[in-house]
């Protein structure tokens, strides 16, 4: 049981992610920045609860918007580049982010001995949840509350102005830009959102696993992020959450009793799934009962793809 | 600093510029394959590594000398492969959707060597270990004189079949305007392919040096490669082969020059800046693309 309720938590943690990378791929961007925000958010709250001692709700708001407000000053520089020279700055901000958490050393003294980040070895005793006596059904419930939270934030989004707006800028940067719509505030506001979801997704992620090193934010991390709304599908929020079942629950925890074939299998089960759906898992007929069946969103609208040069 | 600070830094420079050949080689790849398709080929490092790996099998029974042949002819047909299956059979209007099965490629190349090596690093064959050419007080590794020599053989070759041959006109016009080529009666799904099918003999080329400078091959080199790569063809600017180059050059000196001044664990922090400067200052790399082009 406890299995699957760590699997459930793990799934929670990484649709945040996947939503994070949803809001750019909105708006026509590919960031793979996310794992940097991602960490950023997890070291952050991670410092604050151990090494400050505060509480994780007013942590994890406070690594929200740490993380909004590095991706917003990543964001005005990164507007000048966009497609394939995006995608390499966000992958060069990401790894600054891994490579500076591989080198920060910073501990204090609490009553239970020295905490914080150290170095190569990582940023052990994020003990919270269990000093607190959280048990992992309460673990699941908030991770999941929070994902549905985001997830009724970003579909109202989808259906505001804001929402309008972002899909104009993905759709064509040139039409929306003569018709009269602020590039730059665009951008800027889906990288700032998105960052805030990573740095949440971050904060609970150090708290659920107690032990962060630079090794959990690499650029994999940051593909995945990517992954998960094109493999599911850009036109609808269920898309990716569709995806990352597919992903941490199918392949990487299904498969496990096919040993060492599972990771072979990966690669090749993710370009399948490319090739048959290069509009998403969305599109097939599992995707379109599963998005009917929980009615929430606007039925699945073509707004994918976009004009991203990648 | 005195006289034997600056010569272990002279040193690293030069041994960083020398290694920055292979960095050259993988860039033009990217660069190349940017320039007729418009999209990325993520798993085009991983590929390289590859055909390095494939290229081992030959390695009892023929000289180390063909071992690079193999290397370059594995990468041509890995090349042809990753197009047909990530590029050819998907829609052309769904940038990211290939962007994706080209990750998809890199975790299975990647996987799959892992699991046939059972994830041991191989020894590669290197040539004339040993012997190094002094100049001074400074030395040369020829192993990485070899290695930057035949990168730069490499380089040029290509440059003239570029410029000099049919099917290097062809890729420049399908890279210039697809459907005016296509108009004028050349097969772009034959140019894209014999383009990856190029990029692929240098990557094969890349790796198999990569293998001999580092001595071993393993999978841990494909994502570090693939990200400088990617770092030099930003640099160098998009679709620009002498751009690839010397970026490449450049990227391996400052790499292992700040290897020396701020120790390993911090170089790459201060590669990827550089990036973030050329970014902001000259978002265009060295040589930007031409403005205005479709």
């Amino acid at each position: 049981m406890d299995f699957y309720l760590g699997l459930a938590q793990v799934i929670g943690v990484h649709t945040l992610l996947g939503l994070s990378a949803w809001c750019l791929l909105h708006t026509g961007q590919v960031s793979l920045a996310q794992g940097g925000f991602f960490a950023i958010g997890a070291y952050a709250s991670g410092m604050l609860t151990t090494m400050a001692g505060w509480p994780l709700g007013v942590a994890l708001p406070a690594a929200a918007l740490i993380s909004a407000t590095v991706a917003v000053a990543v964001g005005f520089p990164a507007l000048r580049v966009k497609g394939l020279m995006l995608v390499v700055a966000t992958v060069a901000f990401a790894e600054i982010v891994r490579l500076v958490c591989f080198n920060l050393t910073w501990r204090v003294n609490t009553g239970s001995g020295p905490v914080g980040p150290d170095g190569s070895l990582g940023f052990g005793g994020i003990r919270y949840f269990p000093s607190n006596g959280w048990s992992s059904i309460e673990i699941l419930i908030l991770i999941w509350g929070l994902v549905a939270a985001v997830m009724l934030a970003l579909a109202w989004f989808d259906r505001s102005r804001i929402g309008t707006l972002w899909r104009a800028v993905g759709e064509d940067e040139v039409a929306a830009q003569s018709v009269g719509i602020n590039l730059t505030a665009a951008k800027v506001s889906a990288f700032g959102i998105g960052g805030a979801i990573a740095g949440l997704s971050g904060g609970i992620f150090a708290h659920q696993v107690t032990h962060i090193e630079h090794g959990n934010f690499t650029i994999l991390l940051a593909t995945f992020a990517i992954a998960y709304p094109i493999l599911g599908g850009l036109a609808s929020l269920w898309g990716t959450v569709l995806a990352v079942i597919f992903i941490q629950g199918f392949l990487i925890e299904g498969l496990r009793v096919l040993g060492d074939w599972r990771s072979l299998l990966f690669g090749a089960l993710i370009l399948l799934v490319m090739l048959l759906r290069p509009s998403g898992i969305i599109t097939s007929p599992i995707g379109r009962w599963f998005a009917r069946s929980i009615r929430f969103d606007r039925p699945a609208a073509p707004t994918t793809g976009g004009k991203t040069h990648a | 600093m005195n006289y034997n600070n600056l010569l272990d830094l002279s040193q690293s420079l030069i041994d960083g510029v020398l290694f920055g050949s292979i960095y050259a080689l993988i860039g033009i790849g990217f660069t190349l394959i940017f320039g007729v398709m418009n999209k990325i080929n993520l798993s085009y490092a991983a590929a390289s590594v590859a055909a390095a790996y494939v290229s081992l099998l030959i390695v009892q029974t023929a000289p180390p000398a063909l071992v690079y042949v193999a290397a370059a002819l594995v990468g041509g047909v890995l090349g042809a492969l990753v197009y047909l299956i990530c590029f050819h059979l998907l829609p052309l209007n769904k940038p990211l959707a290939t962007l994706m099965s080209t990750v998809g490629m890199l975790l299975l190349i990647d996987e799959a060597i892992v699991h046939i090596t059972a994830g041991m690093p191989q020894n590669y064959p290197a040539m004339f270990v040993g012997a190094n050419i002094d100049i001074g007080p400074l030395s040369l590794r020829s192993d990485l004189l070899f290695v930057f020599g035949f990168g730069c053989l490499v380089m040029i070759g290509l440059t003239l079949l570029l410029k000099r041959t049919r099917l290097g006109l062809a890729t420049r016009a399908v890279s210039q305007q697809p459907v005016a080529a296509q108009l004028c009666g050349m097969s772009i799904t034959g140019t894209n392919m014999s383009t990856f099918v190029i990029a692929g003999f240098l990557g094969g080329t890349a790796g198999a040096m990569a293998g001999a400078a580092i001595g071993v091959l393993s999978p841990l080199l494909t994502l570090p490669l693939t990200v400088k790569g990617l770092v030099v063809t930003v640099i160098g600017g998009l679709g620009s082969i002498p751009g690839a180059i010397i970026a490449g050059l450049v990227v391996g000196g400052a790499e292992n020059l700040f290897q020396y001044l701020r120790g390993v664990s911090e170089r790459d922090i201060y590669v990827m800046l550089l990036l973030f400067a050329f970014l902001v200052f000259r978002p265009g790399g060295l040589f930007p693309p031409p403005a205005g082009r479709d």
